[in-house]
């Protein structure tokens, strides 16, 4: 399945990332510890550590919707009967669609890309219009503009509607059977 | 009749939060009971960047918030933390209630998106250190605990030291477990949490003061009506002001009962930081450009 | 409605953080207040912008690699030598490491994490039920918050004003009553139920375990020694504490495959989202209640209902038992730790610490307590075992928790003692 095929791949692409940026903060908090006991510590670390953790949380969190092993209440599911727990399992797939579906509005509401367009990219003239503040915010210590952390917000949107699609249209055709393609890090 | 919302970081019987509570009755009482408004403490709705970011949409009304986040915003509010503006509490308190700072606030609805209704307090700061502190010379190379804003940052870069952001929260472990050595903080704090505990060394330095700000959402202001404005304006802009005397009028206290703890105490002025002022002045005129010549004139003109 | 809506997202098996998401949605829509959408994604954002919460991540791996190094393996080993002789060794072994945990740890949902992977495998492997293995690691995971350092203590403090110094002393005595009642618990059911019967072992065999867990000993030893000294945050202490399990299992032990060091950090990433993600719905989630002023309205009723402290703290128990099962520790706390202290200090002169101990300790219990209960699920997600099963495991464990409780209520020397 073509769009099955996708997800995964992008879910692949988001672990993977999501890895990196572990190994990012605990590389970040290990140079904290060291140039502190050296009396040289380096402001901006903590703020910058802190935002790999929210990254890394966001893009995982999106791949464990593609997978379907966010942490869940499933005892009613393991008490009925097989086809009802079937409907059980399309319910989630469209809840989970409708929430990212809702997360994408929210981002959109957010950065306003079209009216930012109409403002001429021009902040000032933006925030003007539209009192949305969104790309004057400051980082505190990292001297970039927030709003590019920020851009983990839709890429999670975006990412969870894409693999919210994939599998419910894999479970609506009944191609479920396929899900099982092991990706590093699965549980045995 | 309006519901309104105002939220501050500030616990229930913290003085800016008494303050907020009595403008929530009274606006109560003045509007005929048309008008409500439930105060949030404690940071029940963010801290002060999310607060700000609330009042911005309109899904926050009012917020009552230190002039270090407005800084962080619009630059020319950096003005304020200028080293020794003020000699003492009082004369921060002098300084506050002029009208060349309250011309201040009409540029905030266009640069931050809300309302300045007028000017609170919360002491001057302090200098607490793990070890003794005997000159600036003792600070070079110091871990101090800083609020995290521009202005403090470079004072203490100026100083040689390594400013270390960090939430209010944290402070009382960084400072007993040796992640800072020093923290920047007013009285009040250092004597609630007991800093001493932890620390040899209180320096009274009243090197920066610490001004509050009160705020009502740009975009819900616009939906006012010219009375609704005028009575919030009064109201609101009375309840923050007290909290003026209240500073000064507390802030001896919370100093002595600091060197009642057998800490070592030592009292110091401007000549201590030797060159870090005019460092930070360097900076500072650039980024705040009229502003901090306006108040430093202003200071000139309020000092006793 | 908005219950009805949480009742059936919940119940419909739908990820837990969504039904948070969806229900905060739900209310914003239905009480009018679409304003807040604006900045809902930013909200999602801001809920976990916390240096704290990279403890989570970083114990994590501590715990995989560990794990990973046969680390975890040798200190449970060489804790056999001492304990292991007797029925049920190992679930007192349990008990005993999370109890070390405790102090190294400030979050309990981040310890149950990663007390299940160690202590689970070890105990079925040993021929105890899964489910009884999971819910004893569930069960010492909330000696986390109360045996210091706590990040609820911490926020806490902050809320009451109180030194967090004074308040992580105030959590001592009850974590160690707790703690042997937990103890208590599990010699109750092992004579109920037959545990497994381990075997001393002979003294060469009991020497080499001790040599082999020599270095692993280290981690611990980094951990409390890093935040006692000084030289660290409990966040630096886990880095460390991962480096040197890290170094140790590959270098000294020679059991991490550094090809198998990718897929470390891909699980250490995929649990810690889970967590982290829950913590950001539950801050959205508390962001409208809040908004709504509900926790307000919930502490005045309780207010109206006696003036003797003893009942208050008995009806104030009772009412976060509740709230702790809807709502995530920290973020409970947060929404009410500000309406009810005024409250109990003010109206019913009840002593902060002795109030802060309680209220942290109903809180981390919710954490237990379906239908939503981090810990209850982070245990069974790392255990593979079914919650259901393992909460009903879990319950001569609550009940103890809830005597506790009352003994917390009735003498408040219990925590106000050591200060
Ligand atoms: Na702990
Ligand atoms: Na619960």
């Amino acid at each position: 399945m073509f769009l099955k095929r996708i997800s995964r791949a992008w879910a692949r692409a988001e672990l993977a990332a999501a890895a990196a940026l572990a190994v990012a903060i605990t590389g970040l908090i290990l140079t904290n510890v060291v140039t502190r006991a050296m009396n040289n510590s380096i402001f901006w670390i903590d703020e910058l550590a802190i935002y790999a953790m929210i990254w890394m949380a966001f893009l995982a969190a999106s791949a464990s919707l593609a997978h379907r092993d966010a942490i869940s209440v499933t005892f009613l599911k393991e008490v009925l009967p097989a086809p009802a727990a079937r409907w059980i399992d399309i319910f989630v797939d469209v809840v989970v669609l409708g929430f990212a579906l809702a997360m994408v509005h929210f981002c959109w509401r957010w950065f306003d890309p079209i009216d930012f367009a109409r403002a001429g990219f021009d902040v000032i003239a933006f925030q003007g219009a539209t009192f949305n503040f969104i790309y004057s915010e400051p980082t505190m210590t990292i001297s970039v503009s927030k709003v590019w952390v920020w851009m983990v917000m839709p890429l999670f949107a975006l990412g969870a509607t894409l693999h919210a699609v994939a599998n419910l249209v894999a479970r609506l055709s009944g191609a479920e059977t396929a899900e099982a393609i092991p990706l590093p890090g699965d549980r045995p | 009749a309006e519901d309104f919302r105002l939220g501050l970081l500030t616990p229930p019987q913290h003085m800016w939060t008494l303050a907020a509570n009595s403008f929530a009755e009274q606006l109560a009482e003045a509007s005929g009971g048309a008008h409500s408004v439930e105060v949030f403490p404690a940071r029940q709705l963010g801290n002060e960047a999310e607060m700000l970011q609330l009042m911005q949409t309109g899904a926050l009304d009012m917020a009552i918030i230190t002039v270090a986040e407005i800084s962080n915003r619009a630059p020319e509010f950096g003005a304020f933390y200028a080293p020794f503006l003020a000699d003492d509490i009082a004369h921060a308190g002098r300084i506050l209630r002029t009208d060349e700072t309250r011309a201040l606030l009409d540029s905030l609805p266009g640069t931050v998106g809300v309302v300045g209704i007028g000017y609170g307090m919360a002491g001057l700061r302090q200098i607490v250190g793990r070890g003794p502190l005997e000159s600036a010379a003792d600070l070079d190379g110091l871990k101090v605990r800083i609020t995290p804003f521009e202005p403090i940052r470079d004072f203490y870069v100026a100083l040689g030291m390594a400013p270390t952001p960090m939430p209010l929260p944290d402070v009382y472990d960084a400072l007993a477990n040796g992640q800072v050595d020093a923290v920047d903080m007013d009285a009040e704090i250092i004597w609630l949490q007991r800093y001493s505990d932890h620390a040899q060394t209180m320096l009274e330095t009243n090197h920066m003061m610490f001004p509050a700000v009160a705020l009502v959402s740009a975009r819900i202001w616009a939906g006012l009506s010219e009375e609704d404005r005028a009575m919030i304006s009064e109201l609101l802009g009375a309840a923050i002001d007290s909290t003026i005397d209240s500073y000064v009028a507390q802030d001896p206290v919370w100093l002595a009962d600091i060197a009642g703890t057998g800490i070592t105490y030592t009292a110091v002025d401007a000549d201590f930081f030797a060159d870090a002022t005019a460092a930070w002045d360097a900076i500072w005129s650039e980024r705040a450009g009229d502003t901090l010549t306006t108040l430093r004139a202003v200071a000139d003109a309020t000092r006793e | 409605m908005t219950a009805a809506v949480f009742g059936l997202l919940l119940f419909g098996a739908v990820p837990i953080a969504l039904v948070l998401v969806i229900s905060a949605i739900w209310y914003i829509q239905s009480s009018g207040n679409e304003v807040l959408f604006d900045s809902f994604a930013q909200q999602l954002f801001a809920g976990v912008e916390s240096y704290g919460l990279m403890a989570i991540p970083l114990f994590m791996l501590t715990g995989e690699l560990m794990n990973e190094g046969g680390l975890t393996k040798r200190l449970i080993n060489a804790a056999r030598v001492f304990v292991g002789g007797f029925r049920g060794g190992l679930a007192y072994i349990n008990l005993l490491a999370n109890m070390f945990m405790a102090a190294i740890i400030g979050s309990a949902a981040s310890q149950i994490a990663v007390m299940s992977r160690a202590m689970v495998p070890e105990m079925e492997r040993e021929g105890y039920d899964r489910s009884f293995a999971a819910a004893t690691t569930a069960a010492g995971g909330l000696l986390s918050p109360i045996i210091p350092p706590s990040m609820l203590f911490v926020i806490y403090g902050v809320l009451a004003q109180v030194p967090i110094g004074d308040m992580f002393l105030a959590g001592i005595l009850p974590g160690l009553i707790l703690g042997a009642a937990f103890c208590a618990v599990i010699t109750a059911i092992g004579l109920a139920r037959g545990f497994p019967k381990g075997g001393w072992m002979s003294r060469p065999e009991a020497l080499r375990a001790l040599r082999d867990c020599a270095p692993a000993a280290l981690i611990p030893v980094a951990i409390v020694g890093g935040i006692l000294l000084g030289i660290a945050t409990p966040t630096e202490s886990a880095a460390v504490a991962s480096l040197i399990a890290f170094l140790i299992g590959w270098l000294l032990y020679g059991e991490i495959k550094l090809s198998h060091l990718a897929e470390v950090f891909v699980r250490t990433a995929k649990n810690a989202s889970l967590v982290i993600f829950l913590v950001a719905a539950a801050n959205v989630f508390g962001l409208v209640i809040v908004y709504e002023a509900i926790p307000q309205q919930l502490a005045e009723r309780l207010s109206a209902l006696t003036s003797n402290p003893f009942v208050f703290l008995l009806i104030l128990n009772v009412g976060l038992l509740l709230i702790g099962m809807v709502l995530d520790g920290i973020s409970a706390l947060i929404l009410i730790g500000p309406i009810l202290l005024p409250i109990a200090t003010g109206i019913y002169d009840i002593d902060p610490y002795q109030l802060g101990v309680i209220m942290c300790l109903n809180l981390v219990l919710g954490l237990l307590t379906p239908p939503v209960g981090a810990g209850l699920y982070i245990a069974a997600a790392m255990s593979q075992a079914k919650p259901t099963d393992i909460f009903r495991e879990l319950l001569p464990f609550i009940l103890v928790v809830m005597v506790v409780l009352v003994m917390l209520s009735y003498w408040p020397a219990i925590t106000t003692a050591l200060i």
